[in-house]
Parts: C-alpha cells; sequence; structure tokens
C-alpha cells in the first residue's frame, strides 16, 4: 500500500510555545487513520498544517508525493477537509454552500447541479438542501460540511473531531457516513478524543499528547504492546490499579499474589493503552 | 481571462447572497446618502445665497462617499465573520484560486453594491440637477473608488479579531472622513494640519475627481488619480502579503 500522506518531525510554533513537537506519521491510502488524543494535544494544528493553511517551522509534509512547500497547489486538489469549527458559510442554503464549493472547485458548468444533487442524494441530505446553514442541528451541520469537503472527489478526506459534541445518534449517522466514504475509495484522516471512536473507525491509530506521537499503530497492535490482558484492581491507597500481561496465565499468576484484593481479568481495551501512554493510569 | 473568471467563483457566495437580500442591501446603502442630500442639500443648503449651486455641488460628493458609505463597513464586517464566526474564509485557500482572485473575489459585493446605489444616487441628483454631466467615466471612478475602499474594508476585515475594533475604526477613521473630505463642503478653507490631513485620504481625491468628471466648472487633478492609484496598488500588495503568509 503507497503513502498517501508523509509527515516527517513536523515542528509547528506560536511564539514560544511549541503545539507539534516533532512528530512523523504516514496515512496510507485506503485506510482510516486517526489522531487520538486529549484538548490541546495538537490535533487540529497538525491537520491544519497538512492542508497548507498552517505555516509550520521545520519538518517535511509530503501529499500524494507533492511536497506542500513547493507543490501545494498540486497538494491542496488531493485534499477535502471538514474543519472542527465547521466552515460553511451559515447565511447560505446548504445546496448554495455545495454549489459554492463547487464552483470554487472549478468542477464543469454543465456539471454542477448534478454533481450536487448526487452527492446529497447518497449521503441523504436531500430534504435538507434548502435550510439555511445556520438553522440546521449540530449533526446535519457536520455532515453538511463532510459533503462540501468531498464534493471535488479528493483523494484524502481530514475529519477534524467530526462527531465532537454530537448526541449518540448523530455520531453513529456519522460513524456510518465515514465508513461508506472510505469504502468507495476516500482514505481518510481523522482525529477524536473519543477512544471508542477510534477503536469503531481506524484501520490505525496514533495516540498524540503534548504536540508528540507516544504510539501508534493497529488498534491490536496498540493492545499487544502494552499486553493484552488486562488485571483491574486497587492498590494500597485505594485508587484504581491496572497491569497488563501478554496473556491470561501470567494475568492469572499475578492475580494470585493480590491476596484477599478485588480484582477483574479482562481484555485490554484502547482506553487503557491511552491512560498507560498518556501517563496517566489512575484514570480520568 | 484566468484571474477574472476565478474571481467570479471567489464572488459568487457573496453576490447570491446580496441577491437573496436585496432590499436589505438597498436600505443599507442608500438610506445614508439620501438623508444627507436632503439635510445638507435642503436643510444646510436652504439657508444659503444660492441653494440650487450647493445642491449641485454636493451631488458628486455625496455619490463619491457613497463609494465609501457601502463599501467599507460590509466588506470588512463580512470577512471579519467569515473569518472567526464561519471559518469559510480558511476554504479559499484550500481551493485551487490564485491568491489575486482571492482578493478581488473579496471586493465584488462591495463594488455591486456601490455600483447599484451610485447608480440610483446618479438619477436622483441628475432630476434634482439637470446640469450635472454624466459620461461613462463617472462608472469607472466609482469602480476604482469602491474597489478602494473594499481593499481597505478587506484589510481590516483581516487584521482586527474585534467587531468593536472594527465599529471603533468606523467611528473614529471612516465617518469623519466622511464627512471632511471634500464631500459636503470645501476642505481648503480647514486650518492648514488639518486640511494636509486631508489631503492624504483616499475620498479627498474622489470627491476631487467626481466633482472634476460631473461639473464642468471643475478640472480633474492629476494628483488625484496618482494618489488613489497609489493608495490601491498598496492596499491590494497589503492584503496579497497578509495572505500569502497566513497572517489573517
Ligand atoms: N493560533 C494559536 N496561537 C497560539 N496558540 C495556539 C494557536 N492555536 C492553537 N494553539 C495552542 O496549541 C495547542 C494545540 O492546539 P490544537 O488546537 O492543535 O489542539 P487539539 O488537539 O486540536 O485540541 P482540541 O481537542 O481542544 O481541539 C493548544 O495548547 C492551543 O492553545
Ligand atoms: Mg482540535
Amino acid at each position: 500500500m503507497d503513502n498517501i500522506v508523509e509527515v516527517r518531525d513536523l515542528v509547528v510554533r506560536f511564539g514560544d510555545f511549541t503545539a507539534v513537537n516533532g512528530i512523523s506519521f504516514d496515512v496510507r491510502e485506503g485506510e482510516i487513520f486517526g489522531f487520538l488524543g486529549p484538548n490541546g494535544a495538537g490535533k487540529t494544528t497538525s491537520i491544519r498544517t497538512i492542508t497548507t493553511i498552517q505555516k509550520y517551522d521545520s519538518g517535511s509534509i509530503s501529499i500524494g508525493g507533492h511536497n506542500i512547500r513547493t507543490d501545494y497547489l498540486e497538494a491542496r486538489k488531493l485534499i477535502g477537509i471538514a474543519q472542527q469549527n465547521i466552515s460553511l458559510d451559515k447565511d447560505l442554503t446548504v445546496r448554495q454552500n455545495l454549489k459554492h464549493h463547487a464552483i470554487l472547485h472549478k468542477i464543469p458548468r454543465k456539471d454542477i447541479d448534478r454533481v450536487v444533487e448526487e452527492t446529497a442524494h447518497i449521503l441523504e441530505l436531500d430534504d435538507y438542501m434548502d435550510h439555511k446553514v445556520m438553522n440546521l442541528s449540530g449533526g446535519w451541520k457536520r455532515k453538511a460540511s463532510i459533503i462540501c469537503a468531498i464534493i471535488h472527489q479528493p483523494k484524502i478526506l481530514l475529519l477534524d473531531e467530526p462527531t465532537a459534541g454530537l448526541d449518540t445518534r448523530s455520531r453513529y449517522m456519522l460513524w456510518d457516513l465515514v465508513r461508506m466514504l472510505n469504502a468507495r475509495g476516500t482514505t481518510i484522516f481523522l482525529t477524536t478524543h473519543y477512544i471508542e471512536e477510534a477503536e469503531a473507525l481506524c484501520n490505525r491509530v496514533a495516540i498524540i499528547d503534548h504536540g508528540k506521537i507516544v504510539t501508534k499503530g493497529t488498534v491490536d497492535e496498540l493492545r499487544d504492546s502494552i499486553g493484552r490482558i488486562t488485571v483491574d484492581t486497587t492498590s494500597d491507597d485505594g485508587k484504581r490499579r491496572m497491569e497488563y500481561f501478554p496473556d491470561i496465565a501470567t494475568a492469572k499468576e499475578f492475580a494470585h499474589t493480590l491476596g484477599d484484593r478485588l480484582y477483574n481479568i479482562r481484555r485490554t481495551t484502547l482506553e487503557d493503552v491511552f491512560l498507560e501512554v498518556t501517563g496517566d493510569k489512575e484514570g480520568a | 481571462m484566468g484571474i477574472l473568471d476565478e474571481t467570479f467563483r471567489v464572488a459568487w457566495g457573496d453576490l447570491v447572497y446580496m441577491k437573496g437580500n436585496m432590499i436589505e442591501v438597498l436600505l443599507s446603502s442608500l438610506v445614508g446618502p439620501l438623508l444627507y442630500l436632503l439635510a445638507f442639500g435642503f436643510g444646510v443648503g436652504g439657508n444659503m445665497e444660492d441653494p440650487a449651486a450647493y445642491v449641485k455641488y454636493i451631488i458628486p460628493g455625496i455619490i463619491a462617499l457613497t463609494t465609501l458609505s457601502a463599501t467599507f463597513s460590509t466588506v470588512s464586517m463580512k470577512i471579519l465573520v467569515q473569518r472567526l464566526f464561519y471559518m469559510s474564509f480558511d476554504e479559499l485557500l484550500l481551493c485551487p484560486i490564485h491568491i489575486s482572485a482571492i482578493i478581488l473575489g473579496k471586493l465584488v459585493q462591495g463594488v455591486a453594491r456601490a455600483l447599484i446605489s451610485c447608480t440610483i444616487l446618479l438619477v436622483v441628483g441628475w432630476l434634482l440637477s439637470p446640469q450635472v454631466v454624466i459620461s461613462p467615466w463617472i462608472f469607472v471612478l466609482i469602480i476604482v473608488a469602491s474597489m478602494m475602499f473594499s481593499l481597505l474594508g478587506l484589510l481590516a476585515g483581516m487584521l482586527t479579531n474585534k467587531t468593536q475594533t472594527l465599529t471603533l475604526f468606523s467611528s473614529i477613521v471612516i465617518i469623519p472622513m466622511t464627512f471632511l473630505c471634500g464631500t459636503l463642503f470645501d476642505s481648503s478653507t480647514l486650518p492648514d494640519g488639518i486640511s494636509f490631513i486631508i489631503y492624504c485620504l483616499p475620498l479627498t481625491h474622489v470627491s476631487n475627481l467626481m466633482r472634476g468628471l460631473m461639473l464642468p466648472e471643475y478640472s480633474i487633478g492629476l494628483d488625484s488619480i496618482v494618489i488613489v492609484a497609489i493608495y490601491v496598488a498598496v492596499l491590494f500588495s497589503i492584503c496579497y502579503y497578509m495572505i500569502k503568509n497566513n497572517k489573517c
């Protein structure tokens, strides 16, 4: 599989503050890749840098083989982005926003109406086309912004916190949308601070904290990296304590040493990995 | 004509909005100038020896000030909102569109508003005072002047991060400029220091040129043409630099 995004040693500073501190990763063609990290980790900054909107201080980024420093116009053609703050013109209707995106991306005039209708139809947005964006609920606003981002059929779709602040129903609606777009051949790079979202959607995940990638791999690889079996128990001072083991046998051996303390042997989850690698073992 | 084509691609959204809100556009850009015409032309001018001459004098001035009042506040506010609240300005940077076209495209709504309202004022002015000369050059001047003030609006909208700052800038720079720059009275009668500042302001030259075009007894100053051209070039370059370097 080819890499569609290659980032090496990326550093982004705001004045004295280093928001992204030397991260490297690849996004492979056809996959759903996720950045999982807490608030302020540097997810938005990274994604905005990749889209060429945000300047960076050092490192290199290439999109589809185009270096974004020198060849940004070519790189931009491959990208669609739905930003964390929904970037639609809220004075206009959904249809007008879609049309404007199509016009800006130079879709031939004769095809615009057809492309807009078709895209909206696939994504079941038909009934909302003539609503002003301002009056849509959060989930539909988000959906409309994703549809704008794909109108020019980008090879890679960047989604910055696509489901932050949405109710469960809207979240499932967007998950389905993301899976469908991916199944139709779009590579997806999303950021999230919801562990279950990364677990449910992503082929590969990078966990980012304080501007650094602390670990990355498939969800299984990440579990294996700390131990796929977890013994969940309490420590002497009554706090929650987790120990990780490569198999059930070693986990049971450890459990026997706990005496009469209560414990639970279970599969390791991505949440365990997250807490382990972000140095927050006691739980959030 | 790649740039021109791209310009209209950028302007499309703003023009659609204008088309859907024509009444609001007309009210917001015409009520002010028409009130000035009424208050100054008939109120103040009514007490003068030759009221008709004063009305004739202020018609070009009011058209000149409309190229400012119909553009600056709308363009600056729209840019600020699109940048900070709608986040849709970013989106333009991601389209396969030249920076020049982004700038020009963002001026189109200002120019369109100015053209519509100035044309209506021209008709009103001509009805009130048929001696005024109406030539195609007037429209050229309206376009250039409204581009200049829209550029100023674009720049203000990119530099400020609060609506209050814009309102403040409007009331300490734009509103005084509206009245003082030879629009409603001859600013050369003001004290020396002040009249020099006034001479440096762009609206002064728009009113001078407008008067030169519309009233046979006034001439067209070459200095005014040069100063307007410099303003346009400098404002455009600053906007270009800011967008190019992600400074907005
Ligand atoms: N324009 C800016 N100027 C100064 N600091 C900034 C700027 N943008 C972001 N930061 C800082 O950089 C850090 C990373 O921000 P970023 O928005 O990338 O985080 P994030 O992972 O997207 O967080 P969230 O989950 O809250 O969206 C934060 O500490 C933030 O305060
Ligand atoms: Mg973010």
